[in-house]
Formats: C-alpha cells, sequence, structure tokens
C-alpha cells in the first residue's frame, strides 16, 4: 500500500498499475520521531505522518513539492528510509498547457518507478516473480476513492457550514456530525470528492487492471494528458499562483450557508492567509480553529465548535420570535422558581442561583480543586446556603467552562462563550466587546446589537496572556497574587518583558530581580504584557466599545490600566468579574424554563 | 540610552493614531541611520563595509522616499532584471530586518497577527505585512518574488497584491532541474519582461542586461578570492554587516557600486593581518542584535563569522551570451532549492574549501525549509568531523530568541571549538 497527502497525487494512474492507494491521515498523540528526525516547528500534520510511518503498512509513499514541510519530509525520509518507495512530483504552480504537459511526464515516471520499484519488491519478497496482486474493484466498478469527509450530514440541527483551510482532523468533522451541522462543502486539503473532481476520466480509465493483464495496462498517452490536466485544474490549493478561484467557489456557496469552519494546521501558515482575508471581507460568521491534528486536540475545540453552533443557531431570526412568543406564556407559570449557573474553571469553580426575575440571591467562587465533579458539588453546597435553599428547590441547572461536561447535577450545558455573552449584557446591556481572563486560557468575544455572539476568538493552548501565567510571575517576584496588582500602580520606570512563554518571561523576571530592578516595575512590565496580548486578541475579534472584562484577572487593578490605555477606552468592569460566566449559565437555566 | 530604541518607540506611539507621521518618522530614521554609517561608523569597521553599510540603508531610504521608482521583492528574485528597468529592488527581509532595528518588530507582527496571521509564521513576512498593513511603508510600484525555497512568498505578496493594489508578479521556479524546466522559466522570465516594460513605460534592454551579469561575475570572482584569502587573514565585522552583505551578494548584484565594493573588500583584506581566530560557517540568518552572539562575533577576534551559506547560494558564472537562461539556472539550482541533498553537498563543498572550525545552523522560528533538514545536515558534519551548533530563535523577534538559553548552547559551543584546535 502507497501513502499519499495531496490532492494533486495522480491516485488513479497509480492504482492503474496496481498500486493500493491510501490517504494518509494520522492519528498520534505525540510527535517523538518527527522532533528526532526533523525539528519540532514543522508541520504538524508531516510530523503526525512521520509517527503514522510504522503504524500503517506502508511500502511507500507518494508525496509531491506542495509545501516546505512536505519537501523536507522527503528528504528526510529519503535518506533515513531507504526501504520505502519514495516519489515526490514537481507540482507546478501555475497552470497552462505547458505545466500541464511537464506534469504528465511525471507522472509518467512516477508511475513507471513504482512498476519497476514493485516487481523488484515482489521478487525479493516472495522469490517466485509473482505479479503484485491487484486490488478488488469497489461496489461501483469505479478506482476512485470516495471520502468520508464530503459526505453530507443529516441536517437535523438545520445549520449548515463550508469547511475550510488546511486538512482538517477527523474530529472537527466527527463533532460537527454530533451537533447535527451539515457540512455543504469541502475545501480543506484533500476533502473535496476525487470521484467527483475526475469524474470524465473515471470513464476513461475504466476500472482497475485484472491481475493477468496487468503489465500493459498503463493509460495511454491522451487520455493521461487529460488527466494530468484535470488533476491540476481542481479548485486550487493555497500553493498555487492562481488561488483566486477558490473566491468564485465560495461565492457561489455564499447563501446556501450559515457560516464557515475555517481550520489550520499549527506550523502551516498558508491557510492563515485565507483566514485574514475572509475575516476582514465575508459576511459570514467564521470559526476558525487550529490544532496539531493529535489525538488529543478534540477537548481543545469542542468548546469552540459548540458556542460557534449555539451561536449560528442563536442567529436564526425565526427562533428568537418564537422565543418571545412563549416567553410570555410562560411567565404566569413561574413563581418562586431558582436556576443556577455553574461556571467550572481551571481556577476557580463559580455558582450563581437567580430567583425567577432574574435577580441574583447568591453567588459564590470558590477555588478548583483537583476535580471538577468535587468542586462542582463544593460550590453547589455553598451556593444553596447562601440562598437558604435545599437543592430540590433548584428548578434547573446548567453548568459551563472547561469543565461543564463533568458537572454531575447540570441539566444541561452550553460553553462559556454564550455564557459570558449573555452574563455581560445582564450587567451592562450595552456591552459589546468581552474580553475573559481566565486561570487557563483568555478570550475575546463581540457581541452584535442583539447582544449575540458575533465573533469570538480564543488563545492558543499555552498559558501566554492568563491567570497562570500572572500567578507565575507573582510567584518569582515573591508577591501574593493579590498584592501584584496595587504593587505595579506604583511603578515609576518602564522595564520591558518581552517574552510571553511563562517559563522564558519567569527566567526573564528572575534576570531583572538580578538587575536590582524594582518589584514595581517588574509587575507592571508583566501586565503590560498581558494587555500586548489582550489587545491582539480583542483587534482579531474587532474591538466595539463598551468593552467589559471578566474573569478573575479583572480584579487586577494594574492589568486594567494596562489595558485601557493600550486599547484607548475604559473598560467596564462588574462588581464580581468572576461570576459573568455563570451568571451567564443561570441565565440560560431561565430561559429554558421558561420556553417549557 | 538606546537611541535606536528611543527612536521607534517615538514611531510606535505614533503607529496606531499618526500613520503618516510615523512613516516619516522611519524614513527620516533610515536617512539619519545612513548619515551615521557614512560619517560616523565605527574605528573598527574596515572600508568596505563602510561603503557597504551607508550604500545599502541610503538605496532603500531613497526608494522609500520616491516609491514609484521602487519594488518589493524576495531576496531570491532576478533583480538583474528590474535593475535594467531602473527599479531599486527592496526585499521584505532587509526592510524587516531595519524596522527591527528600529525595536518595532514586536508592534509589527503583533498587528500582522491580529489581522489573522499565523502565530508560527516567519517574523520576515509578518513583520513587512504588518509595517505595510499598518501603512508605515510606502506602496511599491510593483513586486516580483519567486516561489523557491519558501512557502511565505507566494503568500505574502498575493496578500500585498489584494490589500494595496500593488501588481506582483510570482515566479514558478520548479524543484528539479531539467532542460524543461529551464524553458519554463525562461518562458516565465519573457513574460515579466512585458510586464515590467507595461509598468515602467520603458522599453527592455538586452545589451544593458548582460553588462549587468558580467558585472555579476566579475563581483563575485572578487568575493571567491575574498573568501579565500579569509582563510588565513583576520578581516572584523558584525552579524549585523554580515546581513548586509545579502545587498551585494543578493538585492543589488550587477549594480556598479556592488563591483566597486567587492573590489575593495578583495583588496583590502591584503592589509590585515593573517591570524589564527576561530572561523565559522553559519547556516541561515544571523539574528544580528542578540546579545551573547553580538559580544562574540562583532569584532571579536577570537572567534569570527567567516562563512554565510546565503552568500554562496550559487557561485557558478553566469552565461551573458543566454542572460535569462542564465538567471533561470541561477534560480533552479540554487543550494536551497530542490533536494536537501542539494544542500548537505553544497555546504560539505564550503567545508572542504574554506576549512572553517565550526558550522553553526540558525534555525530561524517559522522556516520550515531549513529547520526541516538539520539533523540531515548534522550527519553529515559529523561524518566530516566539524563541529556542528544548532541554534533555535528568532532572527528578528526579540521575544523568541531567548538569550539565557543561547548562551549556554554558543559557550558550550565555543568550549567544544577550543579542545578542538588543542
Amino acid at each position: 500500500m502507497l501513502g499519499y497527502l495531496c490532492k494533486y497525487t495522480p491516485v488513479e494512474a497509480l492504482e492503474a498499475v496496481g498500486a493500493e492507494m491510501r490517504l494518509i491521515e494520522p492519528s498520534v498523540t505525540n510527535f517523538d520521531q518527527a522532533d528526532t528526525l526533523m525539528h519540532p516547528n514543522m508541520c504538524s500534520y508531516v510530523k503526525g505522518v512521520l509517527e503514522e510511518l510504522d503504524k500503517n503498512e506502508l511500502e511507500g509513499l507518494v508525496l509531491t513539492t506542495c509545501c516546505d514541510s512536505v519537501r523536507r519530509l522527503y528528504d528526510v525520509l529519503k535518506e533515513r528510509r531507504p526501504d520505502l518507495f519514495l516519489y515526490m512530483l514537481d507540482l507546478p504552480r501555475r497552470v497552462n498547457a505547458f505545466t500541464e504537459g511537464m506534469y504528465k511526464k511525471d507522472i509518467e515516471r512516477c508511475v513507471k518507478a513504482y512498476a519497476e520499484w514493485n516487481e523488484g519488491m515482489v521478487l525479493r519478497s516472495t522469490g517466485t516473480g509473482g505479479r503484485f496482486s491487484v486490488p478488488a474493484e469497489r461496489g461501483d466498478g469505479s478506482p476512485f476513492q470516495q471520502n468520508e469527509g464530503t459526505v453530507l450530514r443529516s441536517a437535523a440541527s438545520g445549520v449548515r457550514v463550508g469547511l475550510m483551510g488546511a486538512r482538517c482532523p477527523a474530529a472537527v468533522r466527527a463533532l460537527l456530525a454530533e451537533k447535527g451541522v451539515r457540512v455543504v462543502f469541502d475545501l480543506t486539503c484533500t476533502g473535496q470528492d476525487r470521484g467527483e473532481v475526475f469524474a470524465e476520466q473515471a470513464k476513461v480509465f475504466g476500472p482497475g487492471p485484472k491481475q493477468e493483464e496487468d503489465t500493459g495496462s498503463r493509460p495511454d498517452d491522451a487520455a493521461l494528458s487529460g488527466y494530468a490536466s484535470a488533476l491540476l485544474n481542481q479548485i486550487p490549493c493555497l500553493r498555487m499562483v492562481r488561488a483566486t478561484d477558490r473566491e468564485r467557489y465560495l461565492e457561489g456557496f455564499m447563501s446556501e450557508i450559515d457560516g464557515i469552519v475555517y481550520h489550520t494546521v499549527k506550523f502551516c501558515d498558508m491557510y492563515s492567509f485565507e483566514y485574514a482575508k475572509l475575516h476582514r471581507e465575508s459576511r459570514l460568521p467564521i470559526l476558525k480553529l487550529e490544532t496539531d491534528l493529535t489525538a488529543q486536540c478534540e477537548g481543545q475545540i469542542r468548546t469552540r465548535i459548540e458556542a460557534f453552533v449555539e451561536s449560528l443557531e442563536q442567529g436564526r431570526a425565526e427562533m428568537r420570535q418564537k422565543e418571545t412568543k412563549q416567553k410570555a406564556e410562560q411567565e404566569s407559570v413561574l413563581r418562586s422558581t431558582y436556576v443556577m449557573g455553574v461556571d467550572s474553571g481551571s481556577t476557580s469553580t463559580n455558582a450563581v442561583i437567580l430567583d425567577q426575575d432574574a435577580k441574583i440571591v447568591a453567588a459564590v467562587v470558590i477555588r478548583t480543586g483537583a476535580k471538577t465533579s468535587e468542586s462542582a458539588e463544593k460550590a453547589m453546597e455553598t451556593a444553596l446556603r447562601e440562598a437558604g435553599l435545599q437543592k430540590e428547590g433548584l428548578s434547573r441547572i446548567v453548568s459551563t467552562g472547561y469543565g461543564r461536561v463533568s458537572n454531575p447535577y447540570a441539566d444541561k450545558d452550553v460553553t462559556e462563550i454564550s455564557c459570558h455573552a449573555k452574563g455581560a449584557r445582564y450587567f451592562d446591556t450595552q456591552v459589546r466587546t468581552i474580553l475573559d481572563i481566565g486561570g487557563q486560557d483568555s478570550k475575546a468575544i463581540r457581541l452584535d446589537a442583539n447582544g449575540e455572539v458575533a465573533d469570538f476568538v480564543m488563545n492558543d493552548k499555552c498559558a501566554a496572556g492568563t491567570g497562570r501565567f500572572l500567578e507565575a510571575m507573582a510567584r518569582t517576584l515573591e508577591l501574593d497574587i493579590s498584592e501584584l496588582g496595587p504593587e505595579s500602580l506604583r511603578s515609576t520606570e518602564m522595564v520591558r518583558i518581552s517574552s510571553m512563554c511563562t517559563v522564558f518571561a519567569e527566567s526573564e523576571v528572575i534576570s531583572l530581580i538580578a538587575q536590582n530592578k524594582e518589584k514595581a516595575d517588574i509587575a507592571r512590565g508583566v501586565h503590560e504584557a498581558i494587555a500586548g496580548k489582550s489587545w491582539s486578541l480583542l483587534r482579531r475579534v474587532g474591538i466595539e466599545p463598551h468593552v467589559m472584562m471578566t474573569g478573575g484577572v479583572a480584579r487586577n487593578p494594574g492589568v486594567v490600566k494596562a489595558i485601557e490605555e493600550k486599547i484607548a477606552q475604559k473598560l467596564v468592569i462588574c462588581e464580581q468579574p468572576d461570576i459573568v460566566g455563570a451568571v451567564g449559565a443561570a441565565l440560560y437555566a431561565l430561559e429554558s424554563l421558561q420556553k417549557q | 540610552m538606546n537611541i535606536a530604541r528611543t527612536y521607534g518607540d517615538l514611531v510606535r506611539k505614533n503607529m496606531e493614531t499618526h500613520p503618516d507621521r510615523a512613516a516619516w518618522l522611519i524614513r527620516k530614521g533610515l536617512h539619519l541611520e545612513a548619515f551615521r554609517c557614512k560619517h560616523l561608523a565605527d574605528k573598527r569597521m574596515p572600508q568596505a563595509y563602510r561603503y557597504l553599510n551607508y550604500q545599502g540603508i541610503h538605496l532603500v531610504a531613497e526608494a522609500l522616499d520616491h516609491p514609484e521608482n521602487y519594488a518589493w521583492t524576495n531576496i531570491f528574485a532576478p533583480v538583474e532584471l528590474l535593475q535594467s528597468f531602473g527599479l531599486t529592488c527592496v526585499c521584505m527581509e532587509c526592510l524587516s530586518s531595519y524596522l527591527s532595528g528600529f525595536y518595532l518588530e514586536d508592534a509589527l507582527i503583533d498587528y500582522a497577527e491580529s489581522e489573522g496571521l499565523a502565530s508560527t509564521m516567519c517574523s520576515y513576512h509578518k513583520s513587512f505585512i504588518g509595517a505595510v498593513d499598518a501603512g508605515l511603508i510606502p506602496r511599491a510600484s510593483c513586486a516580483v518574488t519567486t516561489s523557491m525555497i519558501c512557502d511565505g512568498n507566494v503568500q505574502t505578496f498575493r496578500h500585498l497584491e489584494e490589500r494595496h493594489a500593488v501588481p506582483a508578479f510570482v515566479l514558478d521556479i520548479p524543484h528539479t532541474y531539467s532542460a524543461e524546466a529551464e524553458a519554463y522559466v525562461v518562458d516565465q522570465l519573457t513574460e515579466l519582461i512585458a510586464f515590467l516594460e507595461k509598468k515602467t513605460g520603458r522599453a527592455f534592454d538586452m545589451e544593458e542586461l548582460q553588462r549587468t551579469l558580467e558585472r555579476e561575475n566579475e563581483s563575485k570572482a572578487h568575493f571567491l578570492s575574498f573568501l579565500q584569502k579569509r582563510m588565513t587573514r583576520r578581516y572584523p565585522n558584525t552579524l549585523t554587516l554580515v546581513v548586509f552583505q545579502l545587498f551585494a551578494t543578493h538585492l543589488d548584484i550587477g549594480m556598479p557600486w556592488v563591483l566597486d565594493f567587492f573590489r575593495q573588500l578583495d583588496q583590502e583584506i591584503d592589509r590585515y593581518p593573517l591570524s589564527d581566530e576561530k572561523r565559522l560557517l553559519w547556516l541561515h540568518l544571523e539574528p544580528f542584535d542578540q546579545k551573547t552572539l553580538r559580544s562574540y562575533l562583532n569584532y571579536g577576534d577570537k572567534v569570527t563569522l567567516a562563512y554565510d551559506d546565503f552568500d554562496l547560494d550559487y557561485t557558478e558564472p553566469l552565461d551573458a551570451a543566454h542572460p535569462l537562461q542564465s538567471l533561470a539556472r541561477k534560480m533552479i539550482l540554487n543550494i536551497y532549492n530542490g533536494d536537501f541533498r542539494r544542500k548537505v553537498e553544497a555546504i560539505e563543498g564550503f567545508v572542504n574549501t574554506y576549512r572553517p572550525d565550526g558550522v553553526v545552523q540558525f534555525c530561524h522560528w517559522g522556516c520550515r525549509q531549513s529547520s526541516g533538514g538539520v539533523m540531515l545536515l548534522k550527519d553529515k558534519m559529523k561524518e566530516l568531523d566539524v563541529p556542528m551548533l544548532v541554534l533555535d530563535g528568532d532572527a528578528i523577534d526579540r521575544r523568541n530568541c531567548p538569550d539565557g538559553q543561547i548562551r549556554t548552547r554558543f559557550e558550550a559551543f565555543l568550549e567544544v571549538l577550543r579542545k578542538d584546535g588543542e
């Protein structure tokens, strides 16, 4: 079996000489191989391929010169794995009659090389000179592989999206399917259905060759020319010179989709350009996901996909109208009802109890322990005690936050994105932008005029610019976290902390201490570093006044001041900035009760 | 007080609110720096480098003052052709370096990232995009890039074309050499000539191009002669000067001033003493403001950065009788293009020719084409018994080039070199 990575690979021509072709979709949990054979900063997909090689029974790989990482993958394998069949096609970036001719010849060379190598392999391995066995025909008699990724899903949620960007992990497709989202088109690397792309060529080639007649089965010249041309004339990927055709393709689908899910691969930058352009110009909501394609990425993207689907669902006007109607009908039913929202964050677990008039009757913030469910229990008990209620007195509980799915008693869970949006507007109806800096992640959310999520971004999976970062810095400065903010306000000299990585910043702070710099100045430098990171997060969603800051870090006056200076406007901060998400969750609980 | 940083802070303050003022400050700053290079140069700097330093920065400052006559390019573009149309080539790598010289790279990189560009992307590209998008760099009359070596080129120039309506021409350079590949590139060069004729309103002068190639050959011959002498003689330099040498070996190669520079370099070294300093061959971009490296390598007399692979990426003489074919071959057969084996063999050749005491590979953040093959290079150097150090960092983004890590590695490497020499 031969592996391939790129949609421009002549899969069908190789199948015609008996190769069994498989698209490599790595599912790995680490990049140990890649980090030693190449470099940790290579594209995650290529690193995954390297890990996957030994797991699969692959006899080789057919690559194209599609990107820097793949070119180096070829070079490394060429040196290190002489046992594999390797061929890299020189894929042109311009498409015209000349390059089609060049590519056709390259395809011929590739097919010939494989046929020769295969003969040799069979002879060596069996010693009988027997022929390589041809794979059985597929059900439809066509040699074309159906790509599962583009199978249209059932439209349970009614939400339709286009999938774009670099190659997409199975987890994204699975999550979309789980949420009942219909993927109308898939423009990711190998997302398009090859059968559709080469419908014409399928007729020319016919089914795969029979075992006894495979030597003469090389496709004829004209057919191969047509095939090379069809390959190069697919919807172009971003490496091609004329990638503008992609926009026309997308334009044709604009009215058929509610939003775009845009996936990029860590350390593959090509698609961030198209994302930036769509983000700038498209009128459709876009969800940007970046993963390293590992098995662990699912947890990271679940919240984002769920929040996006929620916001698309909410965007449907008829649903809103229905809600208003139901609200009026149900209002009389609600007398002396209590609901609770619980926000399980990485650092604190916050619980809020609201009454039927959405008035706060209890609000608690406790530190999250090692087990989410235990902290959630404890938060509930504390809140109930504060409200003077029994658990039975709660009509509905909604959980949110990183640990929302691990909440043992919640009736429903809603992402913290939606909850923050709702919670923020509860405190201030004018809020249009939210900056939430939590313990483990930070996010920026932009709301539309109706208070619904219009766009949001979350930071990457590191502690840069989060509460944890501040805690580490406070520890290094031998200050309590609560002292860090007031201390920084006493600063008289500007000290720059350049690194945002917690580990590097810590060593920078240590060297500043060694230089006898004042604690206050270093603390201010730390806060300004966070402000810079927050600004860039906010700019990615677009800053609309009024901006509310939520999360525990909003209690730090030093960070608040630095951000206010950076964005040149005052931040709205409510009395208890850590409970905004929990209030939002409680409001969702109240709404769902009213809908019944 | 660090004047450049203070000046940069002034630009930074104006960036968001008064981009025009910030752009003006950058242009003035470049002129001031050119003046400083000409009249207040470091006493230790050889004359040839003073000339290079001044010319490089002066040409960029002039280009930004007269944007109608300048073109954005990458470092591998066929600048010889653009020169024959009277266009000054300013490449993004060089502009980004200057902006980093003003301590602006963090603001510009953040700006580009806030537009949605990847955090893992090369900081040269991001600084340049950030500067242009923020209105700090005037629009060029056109842009010419090659697809070779780095994925970022096609994307960056497409972005600039779409955002700022700067017509861009992308030369697609095949990975592998063949007669057909050469013909394909020659075809594109012919197309590029038509594009430039239309853009500038000037007719193409083949003879002018031929003269340029002849000057280029002569320049390279002087340079190779200089490098031979460098094996035994001391010739003081700095990390920044090695970076600036790219003006001579790439961006302005073929121009009369470059021939003057190389001639001067080749003559001046004869006046410098013989020395047994440790000579390094540097692979792939210098982080010119890195504290530890600066402290050892700038005018260092124990260890020196004598050779740089960028300067040697294509050393064959060009056939002036067939200029377009020569330029096509120069791009396809560049040591960075094609299989990595070509590069490994070229580095092996340099090691055998110039006998450096050690090799340093700098893995610049975001540069996959260079980092991806580093283990193959390491194997080869081991086989040749030449000490090799691999440093990870960012050549221009100071936030991503922590001194602690670089210092330990570099000093340990120097200890190895000294031991080897014992």
